[in-house]
């Protein structure tokens, strides 16, 4: 198999969700974050498509397998689905549209519903390369952030703007209390099973972690 | 006759949710092609969306049925008729675009799928359950738009032309209009040729009630041949989905449908013996 998979070597696989509106840019962060592209063209996302990269975390290898899934309501069932073994979240909203942003609250439950309580999540407020078209502050999505105790940073998939930030500040979240935990119990992190979903374990350690990012000047 | 106005105007508010989610995605239908760039056919495809999701309550708009839509539209000129050639496509595809809060109707193929491959393949579907993909969930997009994202706009439709033509029943209206006469249940020689390869032997078997598309037995034909990639190579659901994705621009549509017809024959025999 050698020659297959060269980037199969690593200390953590974490599953990482994109959720959010239908249309607020999903799918082209993830390709900016995974190869670095940008399309004009892109397609809407056809229930769950999904891509990796592998980013060093202290020095560590952290393999981040990223779901993108469909905005539309109807593929709700399917989605949620993919929730499963997710330890971090992006949940993007539109900074042009209003409603996306509105929206973020739905998408919040239903996220705290189907997934483990210490997931990582960071609110993204995309297409802020849109300056004239702004209809969403980044003071009230800071505030509903630490309101809801979540990451926030205003990203343009466009201009490459912060998204390499966001997804990097997730994951280096995910991997501290993952690290931390491990330590905890006294275990050595680098033991931990290679290829498997790391499980962010207890309740005790959100208030560690959940504490609101940076965001964009 | 007296109208009840809350029917009406739940139905309202419904319409005007899909027209904007249709909005969002008609522009970001097959932009690529030139064809799109003009105005008047992006809005050629919001019209004939728009009124399908008036027309069929069930379903509305979900997304996938533009990518089902745009190449009617290219291919009719007149709306009238892409709207109608549409409708029905749809009297095929409509069940996968059927969703409730728990479940989307496509997830009853992908069943289909899993307990084809179960049959026809026992050790692939072992590994893909193991690999937590006994759900299928990875073939859902192909079922979809029928291969649509996977391949070339006109490799798509040439295997939508082959695939409609093998399962072409030339009774499909009275199938579709209970109202008109029951079929004989013997068919001649002669009667039986009209049919297309695959559902004339469904029509064989007299297994017609309810038989599954040939669609589902092109994703079990594509899975198989990938199969030694995916058994030796695939230790991840990731893995699966990148192996598959490697069809695009490599599917021969022909040979893939008769891959197909060799799955569903193989499918067809093992459930006889059991």
């Amino acid at each position: 198999m050698g020659a297959y998979r060269a980037d199969d070597d690593y200390d953590y696989l974490f599953k990482v969700v994109l959720i959010g509106d239908s249309g607020v840019g999903k799918s082209n962060l993830l390709s900016r974050f995974s190869r670095n592209e940008f399309s004009l063209e892109s397609k809407s996302t056809i229930g769950v498509e999904f891509a990796t990269r592998s980013i060093h975390v202290e020095d560590k290898v952290v393999k981040a397998q990223i779901w993108d899934t469909a905005g539309q309501e109807r593929y709700r069932a399917i989605t949620s689905a993919y929730y499963r073994g997710a330890v971090g979240a992006l949940l993007v909203y539109d900074v042009t549209r209003h409603v996306t942003f509105e929206n973020v609250e739905r998408w919040l439950k239903e996220l705290r519903d189907h997934t483990d309580s210490n997931i990582v999540i960071m609110l993204v407020g995309n297409k802020a390369d849109l300056r004239h078209l702004r209809a969403v502050s980044t003071e009230d999505a800071k505030a509903f952030a630490e309101k809801e105790s979540t990451f926030f940073m205003e990203t343009s998939a466009l201009e490459s703007m912060n998204v390499e930030n966001a997804f990097t500040e997730v994951l280096t979240q995910i991997y501290r209390v993952v690290s931390k935990k491990a330590l905890e119990a006294g275990d050595d992190p680098a033991a931990l099973p290679k290829g498997q979903t790391i499980n962010v374990g207890s309740k005790d350690d959100v208030s560690a972690v959940k504490k609101v990012g940076c965001c964009s000047s | 006759m007296p109208v009840d106005i809350g029917v009406y105007e739940k139905k309202v508010v419904q319409w005007k949710l899909n027209l904007s989610q249709i909005g969002l995605d008609v522009v970001r239908t097959d932009r690529s092609l030139v064809f799109y760039e003009n105005q008047a056919n992006q809005a050629k495809l919001w019209d004939v969306l728009a009124v399908y999701a008036w027309i069929d309550k069930d379903i509305g708009y979900v997304q996938g049925m533009t990518d089902i839509c745009s190449p009617i539209i290219i291919l009719l000129e007149n709306e009238a008729d892409a709207f109608w050639c549409f409708e029905r496509a749809m009297r095929r595809l409509r069940e996968n675009f059927k969703s409730s809060a728990n479940s989307i109707g496509v997830q009853s193929q992908l069943r289909s799928l899993a307990q084809i491959v179960t049959i026809v393949d026992p050790k692939l579907h072992r590994h893909l359950e193991e690999l937590d993909g006994g759900e299928y969930l990875f073939a859902l997009r192909m079922l979809m738009v029928l291969f649509r994202r996977e391949l070339s706009f006109v490799d798509a439709l040439y295997l939508w032309e082959v695939m409609w033509a093998m399962e072409y029943n030339p009774n499909i209206y009275s199938l579709y209009d209970k109202t008109l006469e029951q079929l004989p249940d013997k068919l001649n020689d002669t009667q039986l040729k009209q049919y297309g390869k695959f559902e004339r032997r469904i029509v064989r078997t007299g297994a017609t009630k309810q038989h599954d598309a040939l669609a589902i037995f092109l994703v079990a034909s594509v899975l198989e041949t990938k199969k030694k990639q995916l058994m030796k190579e695939a230790k991840g659901l990731d893995d699966v989905v990148q192996i598959l994705s490697a069809i695009t621009g490599n599917l021969d549509a022909k040979k893939a449908l008769n891959e197909a017809l060799k799955v569903h024959k193989k499918y067809m025999s093992k459930v006889k013996k059991t």
